[in-house]
């Protein structure tokens, strides 16, 4: 049998590499050659370039690759703790991170509640909710930038048709076009919160709820003693994933306001971006990434310890 | 004995023949990065390029097409990774900085012919590849900002002709705006160089000395003070459109089809592309209004560069002279591309449109030809909207700016 198989594979002409091992072993062999083209992927285009940012952020780097980098150690993260563009632009970052996140989640906790009680018209709202999400960042920020013009439909709504207010110049006050960043970042996310949290709700057996009302408890009641701490596990995951996407909002800033007017809507990455292909100083780039990088990081593991409790998850 | 040198002579001559035989028939190809529009680019490609390699049966010549928007990032990750093209058409004030990273080849020294090309060209578009003692590339074509007036506008208003000076200028404005409240005398897209500086020229400043070493004393002098609070005073008056501070408004173009803006600073692609939107619309142009330091604007436009890294450099050096030809300069100006050659410039004297363009030329300055122009450029940017913001006085916001404009030329 085991000859025949020799055979068999030489007439096939496998690699040679087949004929001098056992069996299991080239099981395993196989193993590695089917998760290699993963691995070397990984290593390839996300292992390098961290570890190649990494070694940047310590140089002043320069671009062609004939002349020489210079190393200078920490200079370029203790220019970074100096800069106060980069304490304004980590302002920025935080402060969208703070309203667009509980935005996010309250919005889309609504959404998935309501969806989840309604039966007529439930796959047609939940497309119409979730069709921001897989819009393009730079069709919806462009499309937000003419909302908020000067003879936008949202100052018209504002002056002509509820007399509220004088038309608001939404771009020259860094206040105000924040808040447009902001709101554009709420309305595009609640989708993919809103899917979480109605696939984690289907979760939650309806007798918890027959119970409940048979104890005399009202739709309030079932809200915050059922479905809200039923939902924790997931809430956990929206919230540490929402985290780290709010630290790396770009594209809207870029395109909205390019961190004006007077850098007072920069926010890290755009900074960053600044630096790398405006300023051509690679290593500051790299070293802010790393900055942005840790606290995420850091941030992301508090959340983890504080907020995960696997013995009161379920019931 | 004498046969054998008859025999090394005739493998000698063999070698040579067969030689020479090899080189005139290998094949180089050139690589040319650039930048042109859909219509530009198909005239280089069906026409131009055609008759250069009709001309030069040994090179071919690979073109590629980049969009502008993404032109920065791809040259710099293509030096990055040291695969450079041969030839590229680059915007103007990429030159310095990418002949102080090394990566471009001084042309003065490569080529013998040079100085018939400097000769010719105008000196504001030449300047533009002038770093630390040589020539890095050649004007490829060259354009500057006129004053586009609206004279529906004028008509309007009751004001007979452009402003000559930036008195008349000033007067113009207070006119349009009587025409209505949301009536701009003037539009423009920020406070970048492109846009101020032609302002702070013709008012007699500028932003450093002539080498580049000190902003203080120039970009916080009385001149420049005085074109910053010339702006200021339009835009608190409400003359100018807040576009200028970023905020969302009509487009200048569009606003000037409505009457919306009476006058705009344009390059000459303000022809072509108000024909195709607003066919109807006439459009009038004039020189920039004069003040202390004449009528002077700011030179835009390409340049031709060679690699340091390409490996075909004679091929790509005839490339680049077939590109400043006469015949191909003269033909690219049918697809709106100017020429930087003043001989050939000559022929659009008169021409109603491109005329302008070609006066404007001849006092019109390049922005700062230094490397760490992005950076500096930045600094400017900044001080032109806190002061047209009103978050500090035109001479507070100067003063600042020129020192730390002083503070990146020392770095250097």
């Amino acid at each position: 049998m085991k000859r025949g198989w020799k055979v068999a594979a030489r007439g096939l002409s496998s690699p040679f590499v087949f004929k001098f091992i056992s069996p299991s072993a080239k099981k395993k062999w196989a193993v590695f050659f089917f998760v290699f083209p993963g691995i070397a992927l990984f290593l390839l285009f996300w292992v390098y370039p961290i570890v190649k940012g990494f070694q940047i952020s310590f140089y002043k780097w320069s671009i062609n690759p004939n002349l020489p980098s210079i190393f200078i150690g920490l200079a370029n993260y203790q220019r970074a703790l100096r800069d106060p563009v980069f304490w304004l632009a980590l302002r920025n970052t935080v402060l969208y991170m703070a309203i667009t996140v509980p935005g996010q989640i309250i919005c889309a906790l609504i959404v998935a509640v309501l969806l989840d009680r309604i039966k007529l018209g439930r796959v047609f709202f939940r497309t119409v909710y979730y069709l921001p999400v897989i819009t393009s960042w730079v069709i919806v920020s462009v499309l937000f930038r003419y909302l908020f013009a000067e003879k936008g439909l949202i100052n018209y709504l504002l002056t002509d048709l509820l007399h509220l207010m004088p038309p608001i110049p939404w771009f020259t006050k860094p206040g105000t076009a924040l808040t447009v960043i902001m709101l554009l970042g709420i309305w595009k996310g609640i989708g993919w919160s809103m899917v979480i949290f109605l696939a984690a709700l289907q979760t939650i057996p309806n007798e918890l709820y027959e119970a409940a009302r048979i104890d005399g408890a009202n739709a309030w009641h079932e809200f915050w003693r059922i479905t809200l701490p039923l939902l924790r596990p997931t809430m956990v995951f929206v919230l540490v994933m929402l985290v780290i996407g709010g630290f790396n909002v770009f594209i809207s800033v870029q395109l909205i306001t390019g961190g004006g007017p007077l850098n007072q809507t920069e926010v890290i990455l755009s900074y960053m971006y600044k630096n790398a292909f405006s300023f051509l100083d690679f290593g500051y780039a790299a070293s802010l990434s790393y900055l942005l990088a840790t606290l995420i990081f850091v941030i992301t593991l508090l959340q983890l310890k504080f907020l995960r409790k696997p013995t009161e998850m379920y019931y | 004995m004498k046969r054998s040198f008859g025999v090394i002579g005739l493998m000698v001559l063999g070698t040579l023949v067969f030689g020479v035989m090899v080189a005139a028939q290998q094949q180089v190809t050139i690589t040319f990065w650039h930048t042109y529009s859909v219509e530009e680019a198909k005239f280089l490609v069906t026409r131009v390029i055609p008759a250069f390699e009709a001309l030069h049966p040994n090179i071919k010549v690979k073109e590629v097409t980049i969009p502008y928007d993404v032109y920065r990032e791809k040259l710099l990750t293509a030096i990055a990774a040291g695969e450079v093209p041969d030839v590229a058409r680059v915007d103007i004030i990429w030159v310095p900085e990418l002949a102080k990273m090394g990566v471009l080849s001084a042309l003065d020294l490569l080529m013998p012919d040079f100085g018939d090309y400097k000769d010719r060209m105008f000196p504001g578009p030449l300047a533009t590849n002038f770093w630390a003692g040589h020539y890095y590339g050649l004007p490829l074509n060259t354009n500057t900002r006129v004053l586009v007036w609206n004279k529906e506008m004028y008509d309007a208003a009751g004001i007979k002709g452009p402003p000559q000076t930036i008195e008349e200028f000033r007067a113009v404005c207070k006119a349009i705006k009587a025409l209505g409240p949301d009536k701009y005398g003037f539009v423009d897209g920020g406070t970048y160089g492109w846009a101020v500086l032609p302002w702070i020229w013709s008012f007699g400043g500028d932003i450093t000395d002539p080498n580049m070493i000190r902003a203080t004393g120039y970009l916080n002098g009385p001149d420049t003070v005085a074109a910053y609070e010339f702006l200021r005073e339009l835009f608190a008056e409400g003359h100018i459109s807040p576009m200028i501070v970023g905020e969302a408004i009509i487009g200048a173009f569009e606003g000037y089809a409505q009457n919306v803006y009476a006058n705009l600073l344009e390059g000459p692609w303000v022809g072509p592309i108000m024909k195709s939107m607003f066919p109807q619309k006439e459009l009038h142009l004039a020189l920039v209004p004069a003040g202390k330091g004449g009528s002077v604007s700011v030179v835009g436009g390409e340049n031709i560069v060679l690699f340091e890294g390409s490996r075909n450099k004679e091929a790509a050096l005839e490339f680049i002279r077939f590109m400043l030809s006469p015949s191909v300069q003269l033909a690219m100006a049918d697809v709106g591309l100017i020429t930087a050659l003043a001989p050939l410039a000559k022929l659009w004297e008169n021409d109603p449109y491109l005329g302008v363009f070609m006066e404007q030329l001849k006092t019109a300055r390049p922005r700062l030809v230094h490397p760490a122009w992005a950076k500096i450029e930045v600094v400017l940017t900044r001080a032109g909207q806190e002061i047209l913001l009103g978050v500090k006085t035109p001479q507070q916001a100067l003063d600042d700016a020129a020192k730390q404009i002083d503070q990146i030329l020392a770095e250097q």
